[in-house]
């Protein structure tokens, strides 16, 4: 088995260690700036929001709009031609 | 508008160095240098750059991108943590506050690159699928395989009593074979990596369990045996795994 590194793929494995791990520094050369902090949890919820989408077929409704659309699109150049 | 730094990571080595505007929206990023240690910053005016929103995203990649080249460059770096800026003061520039922080910490930071030296990180994840699991416990189990068939030849309302019965055994048993599992793929693993830290498991969904976390800090040429374990423990019924890496030591620093 080889090690996966897909920037997609593994986004998440990435943003676990990114926000939560790597070297800190216990200083006051830190600036705080208001809501830094917050990066981590609004990262974590804009795709988490992303997972439950797919996961209750958002995502899918939205794919079989556009299949709809497209295939109401064909129809009607199809009718078109014929006529 | 003070200036302050942006800093990606600490890297091994004296080497003044510009890789151009490779950072987080498109910055200049360079190396700032004490004694044997590089700093990889870019200059960073908080009131112009705001790192929110659907802006995070591409941050945290491009984050990971310049760490990833330092690491190519270097050969070995210390990550800092996402978003990490060190501040200029009155009358002190952000790169002699970066310099002092290195001089006093130098000590540690010396220790921690040798600790990772030649090393990466991997992140393993290992699944088990309840439903396959209880499906073989069903057809191998004496003990459930028993009470199934109890309830086989059980009226109606027995039969439901046995029912919620079999399904505590089921759990219990689960429980007793994940545990199992889990010392067995442990020991597996611990016996090709530098070191190991157990993270948290996260719910995935109903039928599959995460039944271990793992970040492993793995010497280069054992990477191969581990892939061999790691194909050994994929190759259980039930049983699936994720591989990813390598990543820069985020967890061993």
């Amino acid at each position: 088995m080889k090690p996966m590194k897909d920037r997609h793929a593994t986004l998440v494995d990435l943003l676990d260690r990114m926000l939560d791990k790597g070297v800190v520094i216990n200083a006051d050369i830190i600036i705080s700036i208001a809501g830094v902090p917050l990066i981590g949890v609004n990262l974590r919820a804009a795709l988490a929001s992303m997972e439950t989408m797919v996961k209750y077929g958002v995502m899918q409704a939205w794919d079989e709009k556009i299949r709809e659309d497209a295939n109401k699109a064909e129809l009607k150049k199809t009718e078109m031609l014929s006529s | 508008m003070i200036n302050n730094l942006y800093l990606y990571c600490i890297a091994e080595g004296h080497v003044e160095i510009n890789f151009g505007n490779i950072g987080i929206n498109g910055q200049e990023v360079y190396s700032i240098v004490y004694e044997d240690l590089s700093a990889i910053v870019h200059d960073l005016i908080v009131e112009q750059e705001k790192v929110e929103g659907e802006n995070l995203n591409e941050c945290a990649m491009k984050h990971a991108q310049v760490v990833d080249v330092a690491w190519k460059k270097f050969g070995t770096i210390l990550p800092l943590t996402f978003y990490t800026v060190i501040k200029g003061e009155e009358g002190i520039e952000p790169a002699q506050n970066l310099k002092n922080w290195m001089q006093d910490d130098y000590k540690n930071l010396k220790q921690k690159l040798a600790k990772v030296k030649g090393r990466a990180e991997y992140a393993i994840k290992i699944f088990l699928s309840t439903k396959t699991i209880g499906t073989l416990l069903i057809q191998n189990d004496p003990e459930i395989r028993m009470l199934h068939a109890t309830i086989a030849r059980s009226p109606k309302g027995l039969a439901y009593m046995y029912k919620q019965k079999l399904e505590n055994l089921l759990k219990k048993k689960i429980e007793v074979e994940a545990e199992q599992y889990f010392n067995d793929f442990y020991k597996r693993v611990t016996g090709c990596v530098n070191a190991i830290k157990i993270e948290a498991t996260k719910t995935v969904d109903s039928d599959k369990q995460m039944l271990m976390n793992l970040s492993c800090l793995v010497q280069k040429k054992d990477i191969i045996i581990l892939g061999k374990e790691l194909d050994v423990i994929s190759n259980i019924n039930g049983i699936v795994v994720r591989f990813t890496g390598p990543w820069a030591p985020y967890s061993f620093v």
